[in-house]
């Protein structure tokens, strides 16, 4: 895809009649947003919550390695396997993976017209819609860079080398369906931003009121969120943690996961379509 | 009278004493809030509850065969618990943008250099945030007790259950000071309201949600001290005088709230000041 406009290097000359293509652009894009995602104090704030976890995998290795009992369950003794499981579904995959795909991926354009900065992007001969696809694309890559080998740390911390060859498939899944939860929560809230006027809010309902809710109900209502389908590849057991999940657990059912990763894709084609077309078409109004 | 011919008055309007200005700020925020349509929309969704619970106490009253839908103590319990997430949504909008767009702006300077203390600012911020919370929470719980009494026709209910009037007050007290201060702390720890907000959702979810792990991974929920809803919603229990829900003593999960509460304001007077040092 190729624009009609001319590029004009930074000093402000035409720099002849080339024309920059929708990829070209968004990397250039990809460019300039990841060095700023990435040393900014929101990485303070990630790092602090992919940080919990590994300091509790800590915790539990501590306590193991001292052969005390903080590990047993009804005199049972808890796997390490089985204690990163828990990890994954309390702390990522019902956390971390959509509360950083509401803050990044809301910001993403939010941050712009905030700052009021967006005008100087909207002024460069490039498509619109490539800022937004190349702010997403430094998301992504900052958010995976910080919250997978986490995810790494936490695993060789919890399971014991005889547990590796047998569990490392599983591990390898976690990490596939935590990028692809962190891409589609991307995708879904930067539309989310691109598109409201308050996209926080409206993202934080979604995550944290509309999915946890439809979710523990019987019929249909569920396939209606990104959680049903990413729960459903998860290779570990669902831990009970109250009457939510309790509830979850019972209309709980698994679909294939190939209908999974179907709709899961459709969810980041569709959304990031429509990001890219809102960012196309919409006149933001910058508040003085 | 041309410009040029005047020359120095002395004021002479009346000057209010120190300690009344955080209620034109108060006032002041409370309107503008209400002024948008979206939020009202929110208050009035957060009342759906409260009809709700109507609708169930209204049918308990007038049909025998739905007895069983009666209101008890712990209703009025469940119900505080419910509007937790209403809490939390008029917290984030309410409050994650009111000392942080204001330190945004510059504008902290300007009011401290008005006849207006840092506490008085404090207050009017705070009140801000407590007046929607009181309305989602203490005021709905409170209709609720009068509805009952007045579907049933009679005061036997409340007479039977007088501690619900002290619990319903102490627990919207507890809950909505939680919320309110720790909103208003991280609010002027930052100059991006969205910012805030993902904090504050950080520390309610995450806390939650590292309590949960721990209880997953050890089988025991004495570690609910942890997460600050936890804590609340244990005091809620002894508060209304159910069986405390998690293994940990209500001592120490009053001492988690109020410690929340005290280093709250303890960040907000540190933050809050007209000038800022720089070291």
């Amino acid at each position: 895809m190729t624009t009609g406009h001319q590029a004009i290097g930074p000093s402000g000359h035409q720099a002849g009649r080339q024309t920059m293509s929708f990829f070209a652009a968004s990397r250039r894009v990809f460019d300039l947003s990841l060095g700023e995602m990435l040393w900014s104090r929101r990485t303070i704030f990630m790092a602090l919550v992919v940080g919990g976890p590994v300091l509790l995998a800590l915790i539990v290795k501590g306590i193991e390695m001292y052969g005390m009992s903080a590990l047993r369950v009804n005199g049972q003794r808890v796997a390490g396997f089985g204690i990163f499981g828990v990890m994954i579904w309390m702390l990522f995959l019902r956390f971390i993976v959509p509360v950083l795909g509401v803050f990044y991926g809301t910001a993403l354009m939010a941050d712009e017209v905030e700052d009021k900065t967006v005008t100087y992007l909207f002024t460069r001969p490039i498509p619109r819609g490539a800022v937004l696809i190349g702010k997403y694309l430094a998301y992504l890559t900052c958010t995976m860079l910080v919250v997978l080998p986490s995810v790494m740390i936490v695993y060789f911390l919890l399971v014991p080398f005889s547990q590796l060859p047998s569990t490392f498939g599983n591990l390898l899944i976690d990490l596939g369906l935590l990028a692809l939860g962190l891409a589609v929560y991307g995708g879904v809230f930067a539309f989310v931003g691109a598109f409201f006027k308050r996209p926080l809010v409206i993202g934080l309902v979604f995550a944290f009121g509309w999915e946890q809710v439809t979710l523990a109900l019987p019929g249909y209502l569920k396939q209606f969120t990104v959680a049903y389908y990413l729960q459903a590849l998860v290779p570990h057991a669902m831990p009970p943690d109250g009457v939510t999940s309790i509830l979850q657990g019972m209309f709980r059912d698994n679909p294939p996961v190939a209908v999974c990763l179907a709709w899961l894709f459709a969810y980041l084609g569709v959304f990031l379509w429509l990001a890219s077309r809102a960012v196309e078409r919409k006149e933001y109004i910058l508040e003085q | 009278m041309p410009i040029h011919d005047q020359g120095y008055r002395r004021y002479l309007g009346t000057r209010s004493a120190i300690g009344g200005s955080w209620q034109v700020m108060t006032r002041a925020g409370v309107m503008a809030l209400i002024s948008k349509r979206q939020f009202i929309g929110l208050m009035l969704f957060a009342w759906a509850p409260f009809v709700v619970r109507a609708v169930q106490i209204y049918v308990s009253a007038t049909f025998t065969q739905a007895s069983f839908l009666a209101p008890k103590g712990e209703t009025f319990r469940e119900f505080l618990d419910q509007q937790g997430a209403f809490v939390f949504f008029v917290t984030i909008w309410v409050g994650a943008g009111l000392i942080a767009n204001d330190r945004r702006a510059n504008a902290l300077q300007l009011y401290l250099s008005k006849p207006m203390t840092s506490a008085e600012y404090i207050a009017g911020k705070l009140t801000i945030l407590l007046v929607f919370l009181v309305g989602v929470t203490f005021l709905p719980a409170m209709m609720l007790l009068l509805t009952q009494a007045m579907f049933a026709g009679s005061l036997t209910f409340i007479a039977n259950n007088l501690y619900l009037l002290p619990a319903i007050t102490l627990f919207s007290i507890a809950q909505v000071l939680l919320a309110a201060t720790t909103m208003l702390a991280l609010s002027s720890l930052s100059k991006s309201s969205r910012f805030v907000a993902v904090m504050y959702t950080g520390l309610f979810f995450f806390t939650t949600a590292l309590f949960n792990a721990l209880r997953g991974i050890t089988g025991r929920s004495s570690f609910a001290w942890l997460s600050p809803s936890a804590s609340l919603e244990q005091l809620g229990d002894v508060i209304f005088r159910l069986e405390p829900r998690y293994q940990l003593s209500p001592a120490i999960a009053g001492l988690a709230v109020v410690v929340m509460i005290a280093g709250s304001i303890w960040i907000l007077t540190r933050k809050v000041r007209g000038v800022e040092i720089v070291t």
